[in-house]
């Protein structure tokens, strides 16, 4: 076993404990999870484009995962994002392998806390989370919002992913890049 | 002594109150009832911060909106809580509550509670049992606002996410460091404006208890000879 499949053993472990006390609450709880790299990081950005962009930098580029993808849509409040080669991809493995919906992607921890820290952004909430370890790639839906007005501003996001996989909205970081 | 089932169940969650102020002994009565509340080897860890000032309120009232609206604007857009509510026929009012539960509106009423009661819990006084305690603590006030005549509601939207518990404990000067104070929730409490539908439906017994072990949904049967004297009252054996 090597040292990250021993580390995600055990925030999987931690992770299904946290779900057995708090069920599917145990995902607002974890948001702080990450921030610590990412706040290390000094991100830099005058725009939440830049910020993401800037996050998924650091984040390819400190080895944490291969590629990152992300588009917004929706009214500016769904965030797609898109994780391939994480290196957390096992302990959403050992979840999803006892039952658990995943609920706590470290990767979209840090982009909303920096959004919320560098832009002053209101709030941000991550809605779901797929993770397809064949495949070795996570997709996350991500709320987030600007100011407080943006609370209630809805749209349908299964057309909003439509129309941005159509478009090819996507911008991509490459740890290589 | 009296049953208390009555007050248990009529008790409704209010989220609409009359403007009048609820006086300073009923509100001793309903903290004097928290106190009173199962606690783990006694720690009782609960603390109360009574907050009337409007300012505070609209505070609250502003982080519980951006909490719950934050979240069922996203479970909307998901196409969740189209499914939730699918069971209001009308359109129109489907869609007016769908609106009123989105935009965080549905959480706002600390604006217009003319109390709110925040719960709060020592983790270094009683780290075991905290939360449990504490969520004794607010039924046993929700019990005593109502048999008071007071309406009351359990908040625990401003306080779901880590972040946004921050956000609540600065509000109130709570220390932040997460060793220190847990908040679990707050209670609003006033005279209620609203009369709610009520009972509201609830899962018959049938359909939530077991009996002896899990699963098992038939009450068990005593046997016979626990049940059956002959001849005359304890004599077991028949003659």
């Amino acid at each position: 076993m090597d040292r990250m499949s021993y580390c995600n053993d055990l925030i999987a472990r931690m992770e299904e404990l946290f779900f057995h006390e708090l069920s599917d609450c145990a995902g607002w709880k974890t948001e702080f999870i990450g921030i610590d790299f990412i706040q290390s990081k000094q991100i830099a950005g005058d725009n939440r484009d830049e910020i993401i962009r800037n996050c998924l930098k650091a984040i390819t580029a400190a080895g944490l995962a291969e590629e990152g993808s992300f588009a917004v849509a929706g009214e500016d409040i769904l965030l797609r994002l898109k994780v391939k080669g994480c290196i957390h991809m096992g302990k959403e493995a050992r979840l999803k392998d006892r039952g658990i919906n995943i609920y706590n992607c470290i990767i979209a921890n840090m982009i909303n806390d920096q959004l919320i820290e560098k832009l002053n952004y209101e709030t941000a909430y991550v809605a779901s989370i797929d993770a397809e370890e064949e495949q070795d790639l996570c997709e996350i839906k991500i709320a987030i919002y600007e100011t407080m007005e943006k609370i209630g501003c809805v749209s349908d996001w299964s057309e909003e992913c439509r129309r941005i996989d159509e478009n090819n909205e996507w911008q991509t970081i490459r740890a290589d890049e | 002594m009296g049953d208390i089932l009555e007050v248990i169940s009529g008790r409704k969650s209010i989220r609409r109150y009359k403007p009048d102020p609820v006086p300073d002994e009923m509100i001793d009565k309903i903290l004097e009832s928290a106190r009173w509340a199962p606690t783990g080897e006694n720690y009782q860890p609960w603390r109360f911060i009574v907050v009337r000032d409007q300012e505070t309120r609209n505070k609250i009232g502003d982080l519980a909106k951006v909490g719950s609206g934050s979240r069922m604007t996203a479970w909307y857009c998901l196409g969740h809580m189209q499914e939730r509510f699918e069971a209001i026929e009308d359109p129109e009012k489907r869609a007016k509550v769908l609106r009123f539960m989105y935009s965080g509106e549905v959480s706002e009423f600390a604006k217009t509670a003319p109390v709110v009661i925040a719960v709060l819990g020592s983790l270094e006084l009683g780290s075991v049992d905290v939360p449990y305690d504490l969520s004794a603590a607010v039924e046993n006030m929700l019990l005593e606002a109502h048999s008071l005549g007071l309406g009351g509601c359990w908040v625990h939207g401003p306080v779901a996410s880590s972040r946004d518990a921050v956000k609540f404990k600065k509000i109130l000067n709570i220390p932040t460091e997460m060793s220190a104070y847990k908040v679990i929730a707050y209670i609003a409490i006033g005279w209620a404006l609203e009369k709610r539908k009520h009972p509201r439906p609830k899962i018959p017994l049938e359909e939530l208890v077991y009996w002896e072990e899990f699963g098992k949904t038939t009450r068990p049967k005593l046997p016979l000879d626990e049940l059956v004297y002959y001849e005359e009252f304890g004599k077991k054996e028949k003659e």
